[in-house]
């Protein structure tokens, strides 16, 4: 978002960077001499211990909760180590070619994958669509604003549950509305082909208000100078909308999709509670695999291995995203 | 000196201990040798309100522990828990199991067998139990799991329904049907009744219902299953074909819904929507609340031979990382008094494991208990396997195969199969237990 602010809005632009110019010529003394190097020595080494101190809680737990697990984790893969605690000996890349033989792996990783693209989409589209209604200017915005963010407070234990209830295929709301109108009824989670569909569903209710929010502040900083020229110079609603607000929300929207791409990946409450991975496995997502593998399969060390796989995953998502975004913004 | 005089020798010089340390602090001797025992159970129902009431008499009439109990969700949740507190040495002293579960748990140390000598010194032996709950607390030749009850997958009917339907027997208790197709003609003269469905079976999106309904009419046919890690399963694939076609015919919309989970089924049976259901005896309670003119069987014999799935909730003894004599003395005590207090867990439906209490006239008295009583000596547990039993991920798997069977898409021959294949690669896959 700042790269277009700087390029764009030209009386903000230059206090920015001058800011950061001024900083390292503080930093690294230049000029002094030595007597002047040598007396703010000490002040230097407090303040360097200062910065770690203020760092060091939040190190703990980088350290205990993040790189010691992803550390233990990738040595937890290269052993057959049960949770039983039986078996623990090393057996090298085993568990990595087990699972890449694994059609279960593939089945769920590819579910996985199927979430996060019929997801994404709408979770992204949707978003803009309700951030322009909003901005456009509707009476009331703040009605609008909390009901379409509100849902996202909820717990995934209470969608998946108001949402199982609406799908019931006897007594469900839905099927109920169907009917009425004369249109057959849908096993909504009980259908492989439809199952998966239904938790986008539920999904894109629950969530969606997190990346309107997102869209909406970025709407609400383009400068309205630029809608003003525009409409002085013959632009429509649309023409401005598709020619000024797309184009500055461009920042926002890689963002917006990044951020998508990361949490649709890592897809468990949701389908865990409402379908447990069925109907035959349809809606079954990696991490579930992930989890019954290793905790009620016991098989730790396995279930390390598909852990690493699935970490490959984001990861390689990750950096590629970082070089398009890096390409955008050059 | 023998093992029971040594444990009362150590008991005894706890509590002088206990006594001479708290002579300064002005406490009482018998509050200072109360021992905290930590107890995991995973009944959260109307079983879980009996249960408490159990724990609260028994810490009642003994002074000398504390019963607290931890409630975890049945299934996963509580396996898992379970699983990681033993294999991590913080477990509680004394937690329940579904005895199927414990092949999973007995061979890689998560649990101690039992001494039933301590156990006799309370009056509750082998004898106790009906043979075929006892057969199934042993594994490899020790006593794992002691059975407080045994909770089959039975009939329910609705007494009202099936009079008007005329499939009442002279003694007031349903007509014996004895093949498939006497079932479904008894189901539809139901069905015109209630106008609705004759039975009813909630089973979407639930391995477990599947499965308690399908070994049921599996064992009926007289077959055997057998889960050996490291070769195929063995199993009697006609048997299971036949079953799979008969539970399909049953969902046809007339007979019962095809659409219906656990939650619209118990609904329908309650509020008089069907004459049948198929469901466990757990689900008692809510009939009864429910003043509904309800009456119980075993599932009709339909194959031939009687059979009924049925687990227990078994008491285990989580391995704990330095045995405490006196707690583990406490927990014998309070197994058995928990046993012999049975009967309240019979009104929940349960049929009890202790034999003293199912030849009580008082337990002969419960109707329908009484009734279902004869389960105890048709049930059978699940194959014997680290990942079968109930709440485990392989009644998922026979779900992910068998649902499409029964809504009547895929052919029972194929979803039979496909689970088939399901179960050898994790039986091929290396064991971890």
């Amino acid at each position: 978002m700042s790269s277009l602010a700087t390029s764009e809005s030209a009386e903000q632009a230059p206090s920015l960077p001058g800011q950061f110019r001024s900083n390292p010529s503080r930093k690294r003394p230049s000029g002094p001499g030595r007597s002047n190097a040598s007396q703010s020595s000490p002040r230097r080494t407090r303040d360097n211990l200062n910065g770690w101190g203020f760092a060091a809680p939040f190190l703990a737990f980088f350290l205990v909760f993040l790189v010691w697990p992803l550390l233990y984790g990738l040595y937890m893969s290269l052993t057959g180590k049960s949770l039983t605690g039986a078996n623990d000996s090393l057996i090298g890349l085993a568990n990595y070619a087990e699972a890449l033989a694994d059609a279960d792996m593939w089945h769920s990783l590819g579910n996985t994958l199927y979430f996060t693209v019929i997801s994404t989409v709408p979770l992204v589209l949707v978003a803009l669509v309700m951030a322009a209604l909003v901005n456009v200017g509707l009476p009331a915005q703040w009605l609008w604003r909390l009901s379409y963010f509100a849902p996202y407070l909820l717990a995934s234990t209470v969608v998946s549950l108001f949402f199982s209830w609406m799908y019931n295929p006897q007594l469900g709301l839905i099927n109920d509305s169907l009917a009425k109108i004369g249109l057959p009824k849908v096993a909504w989670l009980n259908d492989p082909n439809v199952a998966m569909w239904a938790i986008v569903i539920a999904t894109l209710w629950w969530t969606v208000g997190f990346n309107f929010l997102l869209y909406l502040a970025a709407m609400q900083n383009i400068p309205a100078q630029h809608y003003e020229a525009a409409s002085l110079d013959g632009a429509g609603a649309w023409r401005q909308f598709f020619s000024i607000t797309l184009p500055q929300l461009t920042p926002t929207t890689v963002m917006i999709v990044l951020l998508q791409i990361l949490a649709s990946l890592k897809i468990f409450d949701q389908v865990y509670q409402m379908t447990a991975g069925g109907p035959a496995g349809s809606t079954r997502p990696v991490v579930q695999y992930i989890f019954e593998t290793g905790f009620t399969g016991y098989r730790l060390g396995y279930s390390a291995a598909i852990s690493y796989i699935f970490f490959g995953l984001i990861v390689t998502v990750s950096v590629m995203q970082f070089f398009i975004t890096r390409r955008r913004s050059a | 000196m023998s093992r029971r005089q040594l444990l009362a020798g150590t008991a005894a010089l706890g509590s002088v201990f206990a006594a001479a340390g708290l002579t300064g602090c002005g406490g009482t001797a018998s509050a200072a040798a109360v021992r905290d025992i930590a107890f995991w159970h995973l009944l959260s129902g109307g079983d879980g309100i009996k249960m408490q009431a159990m724990i609260s008499a028994a810490n009642g009439a003994n002074l000398g522990f504390q019963v607290h109990p931890t409630v975890l969700a049945w299934g996963p949740p509580y396996y898992t828990k379970l699983a990681m507190a033993s294999a991590g040495g913080r477990p509680p002293e004394l937690a329940i199991m579904h005895a199927s579960r414990v092949p999973g748990y007995a061979p890689g140390g998560l649990i101690d067998p039992w001494d039933m000598s301590l156990l006799a010194e309370h009056g509750v032996t082998a004898e106790s139990f009906a043979p075929r709950i006892w057969d199934k607390s042993q594994h490899d030749g020790q006593v794992f799991s002691i059975a407080l009850d045994s909770h089959p997958f039975v009939m329910f009917y609705n007494t009202e329904v099936a009079g008007k339907a005329g499939v009442l027997a002279a003694n007031g208790q349903l007509q014996e049907v004895s093949s498939p197709q006497d079932f479904l003609a008894m189901a539809r003269e139901m069905q015109k009744v209630t106008q609705a469905h004759g039975l009813s079976f909630g089973y979407l999106g639930s391995g477990s219902q599947m499965w308690r309904l399908f070994y049921t009419l599996y064992k009926q046919h007289g077959a055997d299953m057998e889960l050996t890690p490291g070769q195929p399963m063995k199993a009697d694939r006609d048997a299971a074909v036949e079953s799979l076609e008969f539970m399909a015919s049953l969902l046809d919309d007339t007979v019962a819904a095809k659409s219906g989970d656990i939650g619209t089924g118990i609904a329908e049976f309650a509020r008089g929507g069907s004459g049948m259901l198929f469901s466990g005896v757990w689900e008692l309670p809510t009939f009864k609340k429910a003043e509904l003119p309800v009456d119980a069987a075993t599932i009709p014999t339909l194959y031939g031979t009687p059979a009924s799935y049925a687990d227990s909730h078994s008491f285990v003894l989580p391995r704990q990382l330095n045995v405490d004599d006196g707690k583990r003395r406490d927990v014998y005590k309070f197994v058995s008094d928990i046993l012999k207090g049975s009967l309240s867990w019979a009104e929940a439906g349960h049929i009890p494991a202790y034999q003293p209490i199912v030849q009580s006239q008082a337990y002969r008295d419960l109707t329908p208990q009484i009734h279902y009583a004869n389960a105890a000596d048709i049930i059978t547990y699940d194959p014997e396997s680290w990942f079968s039993g109930s709440g485990s991920d392989w009644q998922t798997y026979f779900a992910e195969n068998v649902q499409n069977v029964l809504l009547g898409r895929d052919k029972a021959a194929d979803g039979w199969d496909a689970f088939v294949r399901r179960t050898n690669t994790l039986l091929s896959r290396p064991n971890p237990v």
